[in-house]
């Protein structure tokens, strides 16, 4: 089935915007949103805030990435 | 048997009973010049996902990210964020490049420009630097494989030759069995891998001090300064720390090795999939950084160098023999796999750009195997010889390493996303790159706290689209 899927065509050009805005949020949130994040609190489970909020968006990109492939359907 | 002979015991059968297992895998693999260095673009996710975690996490991902918590604390978060960016972008990159390389049959990242730009003196250029930039790479694993083995031999022996040793071992390997055998390897090497990080973060941190938020509670009072990124343009302040990203994350798939893991899968698909997937392990490296910050409390007062040596020396100090042996085995492969796959990239960059382009050696494909073949233990010793010769200097080498493959970035970029640049803008562009990174790397210089390798970046996008455009007018 992997095969198959392969084999088709990729997406026509005026394929939804949200292809590019999608991975844009956690590359966002990454880099020039840090430093409105780089705080102590508030600690989740003890973890300083501004590293929960890395990991999470570590965690959340393969969410976001899955749901660009799903506009562009490719799965 | 004294702690050391355990230890070093366990790496040693660690290491060559992965490399009996990878070259058994593959023992009824023909070899031509695709199957050798792109492995007959096969790979699907599952094995790529292994391989690209195989080459990502070297022993500087492993040591290093320790270290730089241990020297600095918050800062070093960069390493989990820059990963994740990069697949962001390599999410639309790699399959891009992909498709490409399958319709045109290239080999390596060379060959990408030398086709996209029908320029074969750009080809040759970026081979030479890729070329230049990766052997004191190996250099450096090599380095780190010798940190390992002191700390596992409980500082009683000098390592060197035990490096050299396993070092020859490892090119005869990779002669052996390319880039498949580099793969199965890498199966390994993330179980292990995996197995000392779950290890380092989750063990340690419950051992002394129950809970990161316990651990955590007790840095507040300590070390308050450790738990947040400085602010503006202060020495790993924030600046530095997005800047870093945004380097490390437009250069991640630049270096030679990555090139022959894009073009080893077997659809676009796969890369997206992959591209997906990665950041999970990017996660599983902010338990290296648990491990750095229960070490600024166990083990205080390392400096320079020695930070990297932080997490092994609560291993050594507080732990049996046995679990030094396997954590040391972890790294060791994580040194060992890595350096491996760069062996092969710089062999097959040497055989096709350089060879073949530049002196026409290597008509058949059984000779261009064999070329091929011969190049990796050229390398290999090359490589040997300037750790030997170099041994203080790898260190700098690394900001070399990273500055110099990055240049080729924009060129890269270009060929998807601006169709006016041309074959002279791109060579151009890398060479104002290179003398803008590379001196103020050498100084440490970040001009208000930015790093230097982005400010070269953008002296590389600068000169590509003016020179581009001036050889039109």
């Amino acid at each position: 089935m992997t095969q198959q899927r392969a084999m088709q065509p990729a997406p026509p050009a005026k394929a939804s915007p949200l292809r590019f805005i999608l991975p844009i949020v956690p590359v966002a949130a990454l880099t020039i949103v840090l430093p409105l994040v780089d705080h102590i609190e508030p600690k989740m489970a003890g973890i300083p805030f501004v590293l929960c909020w890395i990991v999470a968006w570590s965690i959340a990109a393969p969410l976001f990435l899955w749901l660009v492939g799903h506009v562009e359907k490719r799965w | 048997m004294s702690n050391a002979t355990v230890a070093l015991t366990i790496v040693a059968i660690t290491v060559l009973g992965t490399i009996g297992f990878a070259l058994n895998s593959v023992r009824r693999i023909k070899m031509d010049p695709a199957q050798y260095i792109v492995a007959g673009r096969s790979f699907g996710t599952i094995f790529l996902w292994v391989l690209l975690a195989g080459e990502i996490y070297t022993t500087f991902t492993f040591l290093g990210v320790a270290g730089l918590t241990y020297a600095t604390g918050a800062p070093a978060f960069y390493a989990i964020a820059y990963g994740t960016c990069a697949y962001c972008i390599g999410y639309f990159l790699t399959p891009a490049i992909w498709r490409i390389a399958k319709d045109n049959d290239l080999l390596t990242g060379p060959d990408f420009f030398e086709n996209r730009y029908g320029s074969k003196a750009l080809g040759i250029g970026v081979a030479v630097l890729q070329f230049v930039m990766i052997v004191p790479y190996v250099a450096l694993q090599l380095s780190g494989l010798q940190i390992l083995l002191k700390i596992a031999g409980y500082a009683s022996y000098n390592a060197t030759v035990s490096v050299c040793i396993a070092f020859i071992v490892l090119a005869f390997f990779v002669f052996t069995a390319g880039l498949r055998g580099t793969a199965w390897a890498s199966v390994v090497k993330d179980i292990f891998v995996l197995g000392a990080v779950l290890f380092a973060g989750i063990g340690i941190t419950h051992r002394f001090f129950g809970s990161p938020a316990a651990l955590f509670s007790e840095l507040a009072k300590t070390h308050p300064q450790m738990l947040t990124i400085p602010w503006g343009g202060a020495p790993h302040g924030i600046n530095w720390f997005i800047s870093t990203i945004a380097l490390s994350a437009l250069g991640f798939y630049m270096g030679p090795q990555s090139w022959n893991a894009i073009y080893s899968a077997r659809s676009g698909d796969t890369l997206r999939r992959n591209a997906m997937l990665l950041p999970i392990y990017q996660a599983l490296l902010g338990l290296m950084l648990l491990a750095g910050f229960c070490a600024v409390l166990i083990v205080p007062g390392l400096k320079g160098t020695n930070v990297d040596q932080s997490f092994l020396l609560v291993v050594q100090r507080y732990y049996p023999p046995w679990v030094l042996g396997v954590v040391a085995a972890a790294g060791a492969l994580a040194a060992l796999v890595p350096a491996s796959a760069l062996l092969l990239a710089a062999a097959s960059v040497a055989m096709k750009n350089i060879a073949g382009d530049v002196f026409n050696i290597g008509r058949t494909d059984a000779a261009r195997t064999r070329i091929t073949r011969i190049l990796v233990l050229v390398v290999a010793f090359l490589a040997l010889a300037v750790w030997l010769l170099a041994q203080r200097t790898v260190v700098e080498l690394l900001l070399l390493y990273y500055n110099g493959v990055t240049q080729c970035a924009p060129g890269v970029f270009a060929t998807f996303l601006w169709r006016r640049a041309t074959a002279l803008g791109v060579g151009a562009g890398i060479v104002a790159g290179l003398l803008v990174a590379i001196p103020l790397a050498a100084i440490s210089v970040n001009p208000w706290g930015v790093n230097a390798g982005l400010i070269g970046l953008a002296a590389n996008v600068v000169t590509l689209v003016v020179v581009s455009l001036l050889k039109r007018a």
